[in-house]
């Protein structure tokens, strides 16, 4: 696994919002070709870690490479370079909702890989085919399906330009086990046939064991453990035991039930 | 020294936000003129602005030219001065009514629904979502829009002239018993094309300050519905305050002498 280049690396990533310290000074790296599955408790940023590697958030210190490259703070144009690379389902979809389905699926093709409108549609089926979705409902808005169907229109349009790089928001909260496991299959597909790296973030531990190769959990703004999904049961991480066995007493339920509401 | 600290914090945010909404306007404004474009959005937001908002502006217009040759009527007999309605009405629409109301209109109308539709962008995230797709969100979402209010007004308030304009010839010809020829003719005599060209020229104005500040507001919106409700408000009161402010300039840089 360490043999392959470093895709995306993380250094002393900090990043507060006003008094809320968020992200304390963390660390990752994730290799090319690999598929990590980031856990942890509500609230304890891994939706804001995504984001500012996908450079919606600034960080107020640390650094990111993709490629090697410093991409942290980067606008304009040279962001949309690096953006091109890569794909994103937000945890909350995100679907532009003045536009149908199928433009949502297809609108990276269209928009910055310049792909004909006509080539587009056809591609944007067939995406929505994979996650379960027919023909038909290409032609729908975003506000007329249900929040699972949406979750599933977020994941076409982050794999649809197949991108070098994956980010995956909780891609099976809310979604039915079965679809679930097509989504999963979806992922690992993605990554083993495409070649493409994954960055998920769960809160399903057998998910977590479907999709990825390495398993990071995030406590208190840090990588509090990662290591190879097959040792997440004999990790001897406190931290870790107290998550995948969803126990309420541990060292994380200090830091969440002890601080006091802002 | 509290008070002071306390103007000087509103001074200074009041600076900050001036800052913010210029960087806003120059980048946005630098990407209309950088490729790609996307003239299929520009025309969405020509027919919004343009067409759709056609009836309110033909109803503002045409009832404000009726109630100006009225009352200039009514006023004008008790010094015999009858005979300057025609012109009063073409003076006071083309220079100042059919621009400034129908900005007034317009801002009501657009400026609201665009901060509403930004805002909700903004605050669904679907903003971040265009810059995941490498879609740069000032050309796709801000550009096509502050475009299409400078082209649309202008057009707008041509026709609010015709309109408002005709609206005083109804009520002067049919209720005044002016004579229809004489009526026409000195509305156009005196009429010079600067009076038509002003108006024109505060209307584009008047179009991209309103896009501007509903696509700012909206752009800028944060904290869920709430949120949103208050960039509409906001982008309406300050796009008509900006309007009648610019008016007054714009008039004096045309007129005085
Ligand atoms: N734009 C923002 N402004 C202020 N605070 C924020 C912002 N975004 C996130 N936060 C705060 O950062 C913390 C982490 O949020 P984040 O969304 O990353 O959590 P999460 O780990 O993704 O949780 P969940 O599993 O519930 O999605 C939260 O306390 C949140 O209130
Ligand atoms: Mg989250």
């Amino acid at each position: 696994m360490n043999s392959r280049p470093v895709k995306i690396a993380l250094r002393g990533l900090i990043k507060s919002f006003g008094e809320k310290h968020v992200l304390r000074d963390l660390d990752l790296d994730i290799f090319e070709g690999e598929s990590v599955a980031v856990i942890g408790a509500s609230g304890t940023g891994k939706s804001v870690l995504l984001k500012n590697i996908v450079g919606i958030l600034t960080p107020d210190s640390g650094s990111i490479k993709i490629d090697g490259e410093e991409v942290a703070g980067l606008a304009g144009n040279a962001r949309d370079r690096v953006n091109r690379k890569l794909g994103m389902l937000f945890q909350g979809s995100a679907l532009f909702d003045s536009l149908p389905l199928w433009e949502n699926v297809g609108f990276g093709l269209m928009s910055a890989h310049g792909i004909s409108r006509a080539d587009a549609r056809v591609a944007a089926i067939e995406r929505l085919r994979q996650v379960g979705l027919d023909a038909d409902s290409a032609d729908r808005f975003p506000a007329d399906i249900s929040a699972g169907a949406q979750k599933r229109v977020g994941l076409a349009r982050a794999i649809a330009t197949e991108p070098e790089i994956l980010f995956f928001d909780e891609p099976t909260t809310g979604i039915d086990p079965i679809m679930g496991d097509v989504i999963d299959n979806l992922i690992v597909k993605s990554v083993k046939e495409l070649g493409a790296t994954a960055l998920t973030i769960t809160h399903d531990m057998e998910s977590a064991r479907r999709i990825a190769d390495r398993v990071a959990l995030i406590h208190e703004g840090k990588i509090a453990w990662i290591g190879d999904v097959g040792k997440i049961d004999t990790s001897g991480n406190e931290i870790v035991d107290q998550f995948i066995h969803g126990r309420v007493e541990g060292p994380m339920s200090a830091s969440l039930l002890g601080t006091p509401a802002a | 020294m509290n008070f002071v600290a306390a103007i000087g914090r509103v001074f200074l945010s009041f600076l900050a936000s001036t800052g913010r909404l210029a960087m806003f306007a120059g980048v946005s404004v630098s990407h209309i003129f950088r490729p790609p474009f996307y003239p299929r959005l520009l025309l969405r937001q020509i027919i919004e602005i343009g067409y759709y908002s056609l009836p309110v502006i033909g109803l503002t217009a045409v009832f404000t030219g009726m109630v100006l040759a009225l009352q200039s009527y009514t006023g004008f007999a008790r010094f015999n001065a009858e005979g300057a309605v025609a012109t009063v009405v073409v003076l006071s629409i083309t220079r100042e009514l059919a621009p400034v109301l129908t900005g007034l209109m317009v801002a009501g109308r657009i400026g609201a629904a665009m901060a509403a539709e930004i805002g909700t962008m903004r605050v669904t995230e679907q903003i971040d979502a265009l810059s995941t797709l490498a879609t740069n969100p000032y050309k796709y979402l801000i550009a096509p829009r502050l475009l299409a209010g400078l082209i649309m007004l202008p057009c707008c308030v041509l026709i609010a002239d015709i309109i408002g304009v005709y609206g005083g010839y109804l009520v002067a010809v049919h209720k005044l018993d002016f004579n229809p020829a004489v009526y026409l003719k000195n509305s156009w005599q005196f009429l010079e094309l600067i009076d038509v060209i002003s108006g024109l020229v505060k209307a584009g104005v008047f179009g991209f300050l309103i896009a501007l500040m509903g696509c700012y507001h909206g752009f800028y919106s944060k904290g869920g519905a709430q949120g949103v409700g208050s960039a509409t408000t906001n982008a309406v009161v300050s796009a008509s305050i900006l309007i009648l402010g610019c008016n007054y300039l714009i008039t004096e840089a045309f007129f005085s002498q």
